[in-house]
C-alpha cells in the first residue's frame, strides 16, 4: 500500500490539477478508494487552492488594470520624451471616450455644420459687397446707373449716340 | 439599439445636405411702368419710386402699366407680356439669405434685347427703361416682394 502511495503520490498532484490522463485518473481514482491518506492529501491540496484564491480574486477585484496599463504606457511614454504629434495620439488613444469612437458622428456632424454655416456666411457677404447689375448684353446701346444712396440701379437702353434719359 | 446614435446624425446630416441643395422659392414684385411727358400725372401708386425716378429721369408723367408678384423657382423662367410682341422673363437663378440672383431677359418680337444677370436684394429696385417708343418709355421695376 505505502508503494502504491508513494507511485500515485506523484500523479495526485496531475489528478487534482486535471491534467492528468484518462488510464492514470483511472488509476488515481482506484487507488483512492481504498486510501483514507491520499484522500487526506488531495482534500489538503483543495483546502490550500480555497485558501489561495479568495484572497488573491478579493486583490484582483479591486485592482484596475486598464488604469494601471494606462499610467504604465504614460510613463513609458514620457520616459520616451515622445513627439507633440505621438502625444496628441496616445492620448486620443489612451482615453476611454476616443478609444469608443462614439464621437466619431458627432464631429462629422460639427464639421458639416461648420461647413455650412461658412460657406452661407462667405455667400452672404459676397453678396451684399457685390453690385446689383453682374452682367448686360444688348443689341441696344446700355447704360448702368448704381445709385447707392437711393438705392436703385438703373439698366438704360437707348439707339443711336443720343441718351433719351439722362440722369439729372 | 446600438445603431441608433449613429443613424441619428446620418439621419440630420441627409437633412442638412437636402435642406442647402432643395430648391427655394423667392417672390419678386415686377412693376411695368409707362412714363412719358405727355401730362404730369404720377400714379400713386408708383410714389415710393418717383421721388427716386424723379431725379433720375426727366419724364413728367408715371403710369403704372401692370404689376406682378411673379413666385420664382430655381431655373424655371416667369414669362410677362407687356405688349403684343415684347415680353420680359425673369428666372432665379441663385437665393440667398440676403437675396437672390436673377436672369432677366427683355424679347421685342422674338429677338433678345437685353439679357442681364442682377442681384435683388431688400430694400434695393432695379430698374430697366428704355428704348424710347413713340413717345414714352417702359420701364421695369423689379424688387424683392419679401423679407
Amino acid at each position: 500500500m505505502k508503494d502504491s502511495c508513494s507511485s500515485v503520490s506523484r500523479l495526485l498532484e496531475k489528478y487534482f490539477d486535471q491534467e492528468a490522463t484518462s488510464k492514470e485518473r483511472a488509476l488515481v481514482e482506484a487507488h483512492l478508494a481504498g486510501c483514507p491518506a491520499c484522500q487526506d492529501a488531495l482534500k489538503w491540496m483543495g483546502h490550500c487552492r480555497d485558501s489561495l484564491k479568495v484572497p488573491i480574486e478579493t486583490a484582483l477585484q479591486k485592482e484596475d488594470f486598464e488604469r494601471s496599463w494606462q499610467n504604465i504606457r504614460r510613463e513609458i511614454q514620457i520616459r520616451e520624451k515622445s513627439s507633440w504629434r505621438e502625444s496628441i495620439q496616445s492620448w486620443l488613444e489612451l482615453s476611454g471616450l476616443f478609444r469608443k469612437k462614439v464621437w466619431v458622428p458627432a464631429v462629422a456632424v460639427a464639421a458639416i455644420l461648420v461647413l455650412l454655416t461658412t460657406q452661407v456666411f462667405f455667400e452672404e457677404a459676397s453678396f451684399v459687397a457685390l453690385p446689383d447689375v453682374e452682367y448686360v448684353d444688348s443689341s441696344y446701346n446700355v447704360m448702368v446707373y448704381p445709385i447707392e444712396r437711393g438705392k436703385i440701379t438703373v439698366i438704360w437702353l437707348f439707339e443711336g449716340q443720343e441718351m433719351e434719359a439722362p440722369p439729372s | 439599439m446600438r445603431r441608433i446614435p449613429l443613424v441619428l446624425p446620418l439621419g440630420l446630416i441627409l437633412v442638412l445636405l437636402f435642406a442647402s441643395t432643395a430648391p427655394t422659392q423667392m417672390n419678386v414684385r415686377l412693376r411695368v411702368i409707362q412714363a412719358s411727358n405727355i401730362g404730369r400725372a404720377v400714379d400713386p401708386s408708383l410714389r415710393d419710386l418717383h421721388g427716386q425716378m424723379g431725379s433720375l429721369f426727366n419724364f413728367t408723367s408715371y403710369r403704372l402699366f401692370r404689376q406682378d408678384d411673379l413666385s420664382l423657382y430655381p431655373g424655371l423662367p416667369t414669362s410677362i407680356q407687356v405688349r403684343p410682341g415684347r415680353y420680359i422673363e425673369v428666372t432665379l437663378v441663385q437665393e440667398y439669405r440676403e437675396g437672390a440672383e436673377v436672369r432677366i431677359r427683355v424679347i421685342l418680337e422674338g429677338k433678345d434685347i437685353l439679357n442681364a444677370m442682377v442681384r435683388l436684394s431688400p430694400g434695393r429696385t432695379v430698374l430697366i427703361g428704355g428704348p424710347r417708343h413713340a413717345g414714352w418709355v417702359t420701364i421695369f421695376a423689379l424688387s424683392p416682394a419679401r423679407y
